[in-house]
Formats: C-alpha cells, sequence, structure tokens
C-alpha cells in the first residue's frame, strides 16, 4: 500500500506529545499506572503485529515471549541486590531488560525452526502449545519461578541513584514504546518490510524471485518475540510482583485480539486496540465476571463489522476519498543509467534426461531438452502432458528422480524455488499471483529485492546512502514497469485491482527485476485478449533481442509460433517432437497427439 | 506390573475422551480445512447440559445421552454459520479467532449459568469397579471406551459403506469438483461441523462422571486433543482414534512414574516436534503441493 510515507510520522510525533504531558495534568498514581500499562501491552502487541500483522502469521505466544522478559529480568533485578549500589544503581533496569530481551529473542528463534514449517492454523497451534508449555513450566518449576506464587519484591528500576517512582517509570516506558514504534515504522517501511508485508499474500511468489522466505519469517519471529521479551521485562519492574497467572494462553488470544481489533499491518493500530482493550475494564462495574463475554463479543464484533480493525478501516475511508493517491511523496533521483532494460545476459539451460513421478504416474519419462542461449523454446502438449511438472522441476519446486539439469554448463543443484532463482532460473506462474494490497510497483520491488539480496541489519540502521540505493530501486522500478506499458498512473495501485492483462505484465516486470538468466513462463498468454495477446508477443521478442533465454508454456499456437525459435512437444512426460515452428506444425505425429488436423492446414 | 496395567487403563480411558474430541477436528479439518479452535469449550457445555438434565432436572442418562448430543449438534450448526463460514468464504485465516471467541463466550455464559465450582455428576452406571484379570475399572471408564469402539466402527461403516461417507470423502478430496458431481457440498460442511460438536458434547457427557462439571472442564481437552489429532495426522479419523487411546496410557504413565506436572510439557512438547517431522501425522497420507 501507499500508506508508508514520510507524513506518517506527524501523527507520530503528535502522540508522543499528548502522552508526554499528560501524566503531568493528573493528579494520583491510579491513572499513572493504567496508562503505564496500556503502553506495555501497546509494546507487546507492536511485536505482535510485526509477526501476525504484517507477515500474517497468527501466532498465539506471545504472553509467553512476555513471560520469558518478565522473568529474565526479575532474576536479573534480584541477583544484582549484592552488587554495591552505585554499581547497581547504573545496571538495575537496563540489564534486566537487555537478559530479557535476549532470552525471549532466542526462545523465539528455538520456536520458530519447527514453527516455520507449518502454516495457518497448525502455526497458530504449535504457538498455543508453547505458550501453555512455559505458563506450565512457571508453574511447576516451583524452585526457580516460585510456582503458583511466582516471584515478589521485584526492585523498582533506578536512574543512577534515584529511584523511579510511579511516574518517572512512565517516563521511561513511554521513551522506549516511542522507540519500539519507530522501529516498526523504520522496518515496515524499508525493503525487509516490503518483502515481510509480501509473505503474507504469496510465499511462493516472494521465494520465486530467489528470496528465502524461511529466513525472512525466522527473522520477523525472533525480533517479535524479542519486543515482547522487553515488554515483560517492562512488566515486571512495573509490577513488582508477578506470577503466572499473567501469562496464561488467554493473555496471547488478548493481545492478538488487541492487534485484531486495532487493525492488523497498520502502524497505530496494535497502540489504539490495546488502549480499548486495556481501558475498557476499568470503566465496567463487575467486568471480571463478564471479562470473557466482553472481550468474546468484541472480537466477534470486529471480525464482523470491522475486518481490518479500527485503525485500518479509517485509513481505508481517507485513501477512498483521495482516490488512492497521491501517495508517497516521490523524489526522481537522477539515474546514471539509462541503459536499456532489456539487456541481460542470457543463459544457455540443457534439461538431461530427466523424469519425475507422482506415485504410479509418470509425470516426465526421459525428458531432454537444449535451450541455447538468448533463443525463446516453447514447450507445448496437451492438459496433463507434463509441462508444468517440467516447469516445476526446473524452478526446483519439484526434485527430479533422475537425470539432471545444466544451466550455463554447471549443474543446478538446488532443491528450492529461491534457490534456484538464486541462481538465475526466474519463472511465473500459470495463475498469476499477485500479492494482496501490495502495490504494483512494490511487486517488482519484491524482484530487485531477490536480485540484491535482502540485508535486515542494512535495513534498519543502514545510512543515508543505502536509504539512496533503496530509492534507486524505486526508480528502476518504474522505467521497468514503463517500458513494459503500464502507465504511471497505474503503479502505485493495488496490484489487484488491475486487469488480467497488466497482472501478466506485473509477473513478468518481477522476474525480469530478480535477475534472470533463464525465464520460465508458466502460459503467460492465458486469459489474455488478442492486443494482450500481440503485446505480450512483442514483448517476448524484444527480451530476446536483450539477449534473455525464455522457456515457454503455452496452449496458444498462433502465440506460440510468433515467438519461438523451438517448439518441443511434450505428450505422456515425453518429448514427442522437438524442431523449428515449421516443421512441428506439419510432424504428423505432432498434429495427430495434439494439434489436430485443422489447424495443420490454417 | 500391576501398578503398570492399573495406570494404563485408566490413562486409556482419558485418552479414549482425546481421541473422541480428535475426531472432530479431523471431521471439520478433512472437509472445509478448518476446525473449531475451542472445541474444548464444547466438551465442557456437552458435561454442563449434562449436568443440568442430570443433576438438576433429574432425567435418566438414558434421556441424556441423546438430548446432550441432539442439543450440541444444533448449536454446532449455529456456531459454525457464525464464526466459520464467513471466514471461510473469505479465505482468511480469521476463524482461527472467531472460533476461540465462541468459545470465550461459551466459558463465561457456563460460569454465570452454573456457577464456577465443581458440580459433580453420579456416574450412570454406579461406582463399584470391576475387576478384570485383578485390574479394577470403573464401570464409567468401561463405558467411555466402549463408545469409543463403537465410533470407531460406526465411522468405518459411514466412510466405506454409506453414499453420505462417500459424499465426505469426495469433499475432502476435491471440494470444487464434489460439487460439480451433485454433492451439496455447503451441506456437509455444515453438517461435518454439527458431528463434531456431538461428538465433544458426548465426550462432556462421558466425561462429568469423574471430572465434574466446572467451566473450564474442557479447555485443556481440547487442546490435548488437538495434540492427539496433529501427531496422528487432522486426515486420519480411525488412527486418531487409535493414538488417542495411546497417547492417553502414556499421559497415565507419566503421571503414575514421574510427575503428574510434567504430563502437559511433555505432551505438547510432543505435538510440536511431531509437527516438526511429519507435518501430515504419523497415520496421514502427504498432500502433494500444486504450484
Amino acid at each position: 500500500m501507499i500508506l508508508h510515507s514520510q507524513a506518517r510520522f506527524a501523527p507520530l510525533v503528535f502522540l508522543a506529545a499528548v502522552l508526554a504531558v499528560a501524566p503531568l495534568l493528573l493528579e494520583g498514581t491510579y491513572y499513572t499506572h493504567l496508562a503505564t500499562s496500556v503502553l506495555i501491552y501497546s509494546i507487546a502487541a507492536i511485536g505482535l503485529n510485526i509477526i501476525a500483522g504484517y507477515a500474517g502469521q497468527l501466532s498465539l505466544a506471545q504472553a509467553a515471549f512476555m513471560a520469558i522478559g518478565a522473568y529474565s529480568a526479575a532474576f536479573a533485578s534480584k541477583s544484582l541486590d549484592g552488587v554495591p549500589l552505585w554499581l547497581r544503581g547504573g545496571l538495575q533496569p537496563w540489564l534486566g531488560m537487555g537478559v530479557g530481551i535476549i532470552l525471549a529473542a532466542l526462545a523465539g528463534g528455538v520456536l520458530a525452526i519447527p514453527v516455520l514449517r507449518v502454516r495457518g492454523p497448525y502455526l497458530a497451534m504449535m504457538t498455543l502449545a508453547f505458550a501453555w508449555i512455559v505458563w506450565k513450566i512457571l508453574l511447576e518449576w516451583v524452585s526457580v519461578t516460585g510456582g503458583d506464587l511466582g516471584i515478589s519484591s521485584i526492585p523498582k528500576a533506578q536512574f543512577g541513584s534515584i529511584e523511579l517512582d510511579e511516574r518517572g517509570y512512565y517516563f521511561l516506558a513511554l521513551a522506549l514504546f516511542v522507540a519500539v514504534l519507530f522501529f516498526q515504522n523504520r522496518l515496515i517501511s524499508s525493503q525487509f518490510g516490503l518483502v515481510i508485508r509480501a509473505v503474507k499474500y504469496g510465499e511462493l511468489a516472494v521465494a520465486s524471485a530467489g528470496i528465502d522466505v524461511r529466513r525472512v519469517k525466522f527473522a520477523t519471529f525472533v525480533i517479535s518475540s524479542a519486543v515482547a521479551g522487553l515488554a515483560g521485562a517492562l512488566f515486571a519492574h512495573q509490577q513488582s510482583y508477578i506470577n503466572p497467572d499473567s501469562f496464561q494462553v488467554f493473555d496471547s488470544v488478548f493481545i492478538l485480539l488487541a492487534v485484531l481489533l486495532g487493525g492488523a499491518g497498520t502502524m497505530l493500530g496494535p497502540v489504539v486496540g490495546t488502549t480499548v482493550l486495556v481501558v475498557l475494564p476499568e470503566m465496567l462495574h463487575e467486568f471480571a465476571k463478564y471479562r470473557l463475554i466482553v472481550y468474546g463479543g468484541i472480537l466477534l464484533f470486529a471480525l464482523y463489522f470491522l475486518p481490518r480493525g479500527l485503525v485500518g478501516e479509517m485509513l481505508q475511508r481517507a485513501i477512498g476519498r483521495r482516490e488512492r493517491g497521491p501517495g508517497k511523496p516521490y523524489v526522481a533521483l537522477k539515474s546514471e543509467t539509462t541503459q536499456n532494460v532489456f539487456e541481460v545476459r542470457g543463459g544457455s539451460l540443457y534439461i538431461e534426461h530427466v523424469s519425475r513421478s507422482f506415485g504410479k504416474l509418470l509425470a516426465l519419462n526421459d525428458v531432454s531438452l537444449r535451450v541455447e542461449r538468448g533463443t525463446i523454446h516453447a514447450v507445448i502438449g496437451p492438459n496433463g502432458a507434463g509441462k508444468t511438472t517440467l516447469i516445476n522441476v526446473i524452478a526446483g519446486v519439484y526434485p527430479s528422480d533422475g537425470g539432471r539439469v545444466v544451466l550455463d554448463g554447471a549443474q543446478m543443484m538446488s532443491k528450492s524455488l529461491d534457490g534456484a532463482a538464486r541462481l538465475g532460473i526466474i519463472r511465473t506462474f500459470q495463475n498469476v499471483k499477485t500479492l494482496g494490497d501490495l502495490s504494483v510497483i512494490e511487486h517488482v520491488l519484491i524482484g530487485f529485492a531477490g536480485k540484491e539480496g535482502l540485508r535486515l541489519g542494512r535495513s534498519l540502521f543502514g545510512s543515508r546512502r543505502r536509504g539512496n540505493e533503496w530509492l534507486r530501486q524505486w526508480d528502476k522500478s518504474r522505467e521497468l514497469l514503463s517500458s513494459l506499458g503500464i502507465p504511471h498512473h497505474l503503479q502505485e495501485a493495488p496490484a489487484n485491482d488491475l486487469s488480467q492483462g497488466h497482472r501478466r505484465l506485473i509477473e513478468i516486470a518481477r522476474a525480469i527485476a530478480a535477475g534472470p538468466r533463464v525465464l520460465l513462463l508458466d502460459e503467460p498468454a492465458a486469459g489474455l485478449v488478442a492486443d494482450e495477446v500481440r503485446n505480450m508477443a512483442s514483448l517476448l521478442r524484444k527480451l530476446r533481442e536483450g539477449g534473455m533465454t525464455i522457456v515457454l508454456v503455452e496452449h496458444n499456437m498462433e502465440f506460440v509460433r510468433s515467438v519461438a525459435d523451438i517448439i518441443a512437444v511434450l505428450d505422456h512426460g515425453e518429448v514427442v517432437a522437438c524442431g523449428l515452428p515449421k516443421d512441428i506444425v506439419t510432424d504428423e505425429r505432432v498434429i495427430a497427439s495434439y494439434l489436430g488436423p485443422s489447424d495443420a492446414t490454417s | 506390573m500391576y501398578f503398570f496395567l492399573q495406570v494404563a487403563v485408566s490413562g486409556i480411558a482419558a485418552g479414549a475422551i482425546y481421541g473422541l474430541v480428535a475426531v472432530g477436528y479431523s471431521l471439520t479439518f478433512s472437509t472445509t480445512r478448518t476446525f473449531n479452535f475451542a472445541l474444548g469449550m464444547w466438551v465442557m457445555l456437552g458435561g454442563m447440559l449434562t449436568y443440568c438434565l442430570n443433576v438438576q432436572m433429574g432425567l435418566h442418562s438414558i434421556i441424556v445421552l441423546p438430548a446432550v448430543t441432539a442439543l450440541l449438534f444444533a448449536l454446532g450448526l449455529l456456531a459454525e454459520r457464525i464464526s466459520v463460514y464467513p471466514f471461510l468464504r473469505a479465505g482468511n485465516d480469521l476463524w482461527v479467532v472467531s472460533t476461540l471467541a465462541v468459545g470465550f463466550l461459551l466459558i463465561d455464559f457456563a460460569e454465570i449459568i452454573w456457577g464456577r465450582g465443581q458440580n459433580s455428576v453420579p456416574p450412570y452406571f454406579g461406582d463399584e469397579p470391576v475387576l478384570l484379570w485383578s485390574i479394577s475399572i470403573r464401570p464409567q471408564q468401561l463405558l467411555t471406551i466402549a463408545t469409543v469402539c463403537g465410533i470407531y466402527f460406526g465411522l468405518e461403516y459411514f466412510y466405506r459403506r454409506t453414499l453420505s461417507g462417500k459424499a465426505v470423502r469426495a469433499v475432502s478430496h476435491d471440494r470444487e469438483v464434489s460439487s460439480l458431481m451433485g454433492i451439496n457440498a455447503r451441506r456437509i460442511e455444515a453438517l461435518s461441523y454439527a458431528t463434531a460438536s456431538a461428538l465433544a458434547g458426548l465426550a462432556g457427557f462421558l466425561i462429568v462422571p469423574i471430572t465434574g462439571a466446572e467451566p473450564h472442564l474442557g479447555t485443556g481437552i481440547g487442546f490435548k486433543a488437538f495434540a492427539v489429532a496433529t501427531i496422528a495426522g487432522l486426515t486420519a479419523p480411525r488412527g486418531i482414534l487409535l493414538f488417542g487411546l495411546l497417547y492417553g496410557a502414556f499421559e497415565g504413565l507419566v503421571s503414575g512414574y514421574f510427575y503428574p506436572g510434567m504430563r502437559d510439557i511433555i505432551g505438547f512438547t510432543l505435538m510440536i516436534v511431531a509437527l516438526y517431522l511429519r507435518p501430515q501425522g504419523l497415520f496421514g497420507q502427504r498432500e502433494e503441493e500444486r504450484a
């Protein structure tokens, strides 16, 4: 979406200012304590928002990571009791926080390994099981955690020799809250953040650009847990007494509820959601009795009537009014390179005796093809002939049972889609995979991210020069899209709003951006109208002239004949014919098995 | 040895309950690729209704059993319409949260109606232990194990011999194609949810004489049943029932020999490891991913 502009900092600064002044106007510690709670749970919710909101992985373990942070901070701070005051004062809240963050991040990393192998409901259940395990350990490991009774008399946070009172602690929490909020914004508006958002909508499409999706999810999961660890450490010092009751499975659901209510995948959503959910009970009498009804009711209401959450719906309205413009203030950099976007160094692809079977079905039987550099090689054949399987084997989606694929003289060893893509084999999909509400240009940026490689550290803490590199990628993406015939005014629109023809082009643009040596196109002309088919044909010819090697699976014979240098005919998993287009269309076996007599005479 | 068998047998009786609930997850998962995340709360509802009808209203357990399952069946239909169907059609994962929300509502309603405390339900066939090869088994445990065996053969018959069973298998395999063949896939989806709720209710009916009826009775059962279902494989209902018994025996042994507090920790850790090593489950068939 187009919401990641500098202008979004303005409400943030305003919010921070209001929050900074508010407690000075309030009497007594009750409201200050409540406000601190809002800030602490907001931090946890922001952490969850990164993994659940932006990356779309519904995790139900956030309270467990908070628990790890809280208990570690409590241990660390209490262990400082024997240390002389002057030294302890300097370490007091910080040591605990550091330990809490690190241990929560470690736990997140360990849990991420099994969790990231599964998806959707399995992931939710696995994280829930983890939350249950942590809670049980807190209860049962009495000698360390104190069991039911928890840990009491956790020292107050100190600044030097000054012990922070309720108000002082509020300011500490506020400072950390603002830092976390800025961290979220910086992460999400970076290249890495773009990939995180893309993963939510389609892992295959992201992997096909050469990005290791599992690594991205791993990093996101660890970040999210680390933030929860910070929230937990703050919680421990605020309460000065913690026990397992605060970190039950329900509390994880509560944090997820806050994210969903406020708006998953929006910057301020988790803060708004948390504020509502923490403050609401204070306003209701006998709340404890109806707690689950109130939360369950709010949750159902939000899911039905505010599917984007409070903040998400507001943004949606705002965008509707402005008709999706003007979006990111775009500053064009001077492009030093005016090189033709189509100029690439294609590779040669030799497929040697490749076989693949599914159970008893032999989908590919000893298939060999030689695709020379800078040529277009079409593979045709009836449905079920094994065309898509062939693409999948070349692109690393399935391993082959026998034979090998040789790219530029080197055998392809990669066993995954993203690995093959990094070697330069980039594919598109028969069913166009556009990514949710990502804009057209962001799709192309995903391609560039795959080519240039992802650097989390650089994304987060990179210098200004690096920032310029990111802007340069925007430039290149624009140029690429324009030369593919997608006008500027469509480039900021969500890709899902565009026509099938345009979406095919977007997919090809993403593939080109990912830096292919061989482009695998799975039915690029399917679903296009006649004009668009001609347009596609001329695009492919242009790519070939630039040096690209293309392997093409297609049913539209007219289209194939207009672009292909070589046509291979696949039937029942075997190459029945391979040669120049004019020879293929008159080959009797091909006519019999695929084209039918009428096509040959046309 | 005697202790071993004794512990294992009472574990198996508990495992039968897990199996029963776990089959419910499997039923809806195979037809819709979704399930009720809060199915355990429906076990609790079944138990509470049993208490209400059997103890508060004094009805005989022979009447209570069909009444509770029928009620849960109907409520299950309703809950599917409210908390699953909209998200199923939208194609997102938010049914995870909406079914949990309904579960929360059930817990609080139960608390308001029946209070927070333990309500005891007398065993349906007395409390005189039966001696089998010198192992004493409570009639209630025998009843539970017998019911699960009945369900096992019932499922076998349903899937293999009846037209509706074949329709369910067809929908699990490919919803779109089965719709084209004239199967009302929507009805099968709704009915699978209703059946899952009814089975959960049956589990509640069977367990309350042992545990007593209270609002948080089902939470742990529900999640452990899910562990059973995933370790065995969500698409293999009969494997799930068998594995449920095994898991129950395992739990019994851990509690008996080791330390009851370790039970859940080991069980859930096993689930995470099992999902990692074998995502399709011990008895499940791997689905080939199609690009």
